[in-house]
């Protein structure tokens, strides 16, 4: 990392950090700050699958609920402290999460983006089902925020431990992708054939991956819920999963900033647009047509893809200059 | 029911077999299909056969439509069935949201006037007129798409691409002309399989999603590009979902299917009736 990159990681970092400050007065921001914190958690997630590994996981948002579900649970059923509850839940998602995608990662590209929205069709209506669990379709109401110390902690304090959460989630993600597994799940994102070739464990690196997409996707659920406070199978259905795969692909998959500023122009809108709330479908399926038609990398990938081309253009133009 | 199926994932499989087009908006088209002709003969009055003809004909234009608009700019892209089973996805939540702007609001529940009354007693069970002859419709449509498929050039072609796209332009075929007339063909059956189906049953704005996975459960296990494999499976999953409907619940029916779905994926990813 040169010492700018050091520099730009450090005022992103306190920017995001004082954000949760900044809009403390007013409630109504601050809420949609945290909600596009808690989004960056789950598109980072998203972008080490769909970015780095290749493949789109739908159940995202399914192994989200499981381990928001399992939280609720143990807070409120086994009174366990949140704090004990979100790691133990997440871990739990984590497993189910992989021991379902387990067969499904062996399977490359569009199978496996259809086997996984099965598998999040099977999760909302296992979410549905299991009204013991999950109370249901109406869903679970008055989830409390996180216990400390005695006490309960305050909104605004949540929102600035989601926004840390955030930052170290995508530190973690940018320092995962350089170290040799980040490389490898690059191998399998270019050519799953070369890299079995070249002594790659292909199934076990996907494994590895998608594990590691799980613990981002339920640490993102278990505060969803403590935040929010409202967790329904609605909250956790296959149109979350696309507008997080959204979030990631309108930014730019396989950079570590791209999620972000896919995420910080596309999370805060449904809140923003609150009077046309109903309009959401449409504007976020028309964003993914286009995504999908002329954008494939990204708003972020088509700056840097334009940053790399500059130079070679203005010495095409030199060259036809002397030419001329 | 099995039949409906059939006919659906016969339509999606042509399509995804051909153009490796995975259409996760079927289920879309499907109850677009189906509202239209409840709009065309609850509000507009519209006799079920006039408005039938009427609904197959828009499907065919907006499937042109579709096709110049957006489909025909990714066929050339590599890995473009991950491409267009976002693009489809797309294209499935804009309706969906348009449904809920519009029909959900007006009611949710829908069903149209039958086109013959009266019932016939198969056995001990007593079934409407009008289901029969839906029955009769869609098994007469996927024959008919069979035979097509089997001898006319136009299937032969479609085949060729099917199992080898270099090797059928090589041939003359002309490709792109194959991919655009089996997406029009494709949307068509669907367009088809929804009004059919709003004929012989009532539903509600839901039938859209579990179509969906129905179908791309049905081409999966039978084979993608198998009209016979949609056929079979199809049936099949239309007797159980009956069966297993009155003995369980419905759900039941759905998890078993993405069940069978996915053991399928893993260990014959081509199907059982592979060309």
């Amino acid at each position: 990392m040169t010492n700018r990159n050091k520099l730009a990681v450090l005022v992103v970092t306190l920017c995001a950090l004082a954000l949760p400050f900044l809009t403390n007065d007013n409630r109504f921001l601050a809420f949609v700050v945290g909600m596009t914190f808690i989004n960056v958690l789950w598109a980072t997630g998203m972008n080490l699958m769909y970015g780095f590994v290749g493949l789109i996981p739908l159940m995202f948002a399914g192994i989200a609920g499981i381990a928001a579900y399992a939280m609720v649970y143990f807070t409120r059923t086994l009174e366990w402290s949140f704090w004990l509850a979100m790691p133990v839940a997440t871990l739990l998602a984590a497993i189910v999460g992989v021991a379902l995608g387990l067969p499904a990662l062996r399977l490359k590209g569009f199978y496996f983006a259809l086997c996984s929205l099965v598998i999040q069709s099977v999760l909302t209506l296992a979410f549905i089902f299991f009204p013991t669990f999950t109370n249901g379709d109406t869903g679970i109401n008055q989830i409390l925020p996180p216990d400390w110390f005695g006490g309960q902690l305050s909104l605004s304090s949540l929102e600035i431990v989601i926004a840390i959460l955030a930052v170290s989630g995508v530190l973690l993600c940018a320092w995962l992708v350089r170290t040799d597994l980040g490389k490898r799940f690059i191998a399998v994102r270019e050519d799953d054939i070369l890299a079995e070739s070249i002594g790659i464990k292909v199934v076990r690196t996907k494994i590895i991956g998608f594990f590691i997409v799980s613990v981002y996707a339920g640490v993102g659920g278990c505060f969803y819920a403590a935040y929010t406070g409202f967790i329904s199978p609605r909250t956790f259905d296959v149109l979350v999963s696309l507008n997080i795969w959204l979030f990631v692909a309108f930014g730019g998959r396989g950079t570590i900033l791209g999620p972000i500023i896919g995420t910080a122009i596309l999370a805060p809108l449904p809140y923003l647009l609150q009077d046309i709330q109903a309009f959401k479908e449409i504007i976020s399926g028309t964003l993914i047509i286009v995504v999908a038609l002329a954008m494939p990398a990204g708003i972020y990938g088509a700056y840097l893809a334009a940053r790399s081309r500059k130079p070679n253009r203005s010495m095409e133009a030199r060259m036809q200059e002397q030419r001329v | 029911m099995g039949a409906i199926f059939s006919l659906v994932a016969a339509g999606v499989t042509i399509v995804y077999g051909c153009v490796w087009l995975p259409n996760a908006s079927n289920g879309q088209f499907f109850l677009i299909a189906a509202l239209l002709a409840w709009t065309l003969t609850s509000s507009m009055g519209w006799g079920s056969l006039a408005a039938s003809i009427a609904v197959i004909a828009l499907g065919v234009l907006l499937a042109i439509a579709l096709e110049w608009l957006l489909i025909r700019r990714l066929y050339d892209a590599p890995h473009r069935n991950m491409a267009y089973f976002v693009m489809t996805l797309g294209i499935t939540q804009i309706m969906s949201g348009v449904f809920s702007l519009t029909y959900a609001k007006w009611s949710d529940q829908f069903s149209l006037p039958p086109i013959v009354s009266g019932i016939t007693m198969i056995g001990p069970m007593p079934i409407p007129n009008n289901r029969l002859l839906v029955m009769a419709v869609s098994l007469v449509v996927l024959g008919l798409l069979f035979t097509l498929l089997r001898y006319h050039p136009y299937g032969r072609a479609l085949r060729a691409v099917f199992q080898n796209r270099e090797a059928a332009a090589l041939r003359g075929v002309n490709v792109k002309g194959i991919y655009k007339l089996s997406f029009v063909l494709g949307t068509a059956i669907i367009f088809l399989g929804g009004l059919l189906f709003a004929l012989a049953y009532s539903f509600d704005l839901t039938v859209a999603w579990t179509m969906s996975i129905t179908a791309f459960a049905i081409m999966i296990i039978g084979g993608p590009g198998s009209v016979l494999g949609a056929l079979v499976v199809g049936m099949v999953f239309g007797f159980t979902q009956a069966i297993v409907s009155i003995f369980a619940s419905p759900t039941a029916a759905t998890f078993s299917y993405l069940g069978a779905m996915l053991i399928m994926l893993l260990f014959r990813p081509n199907g059982l009736f592979k060309r």
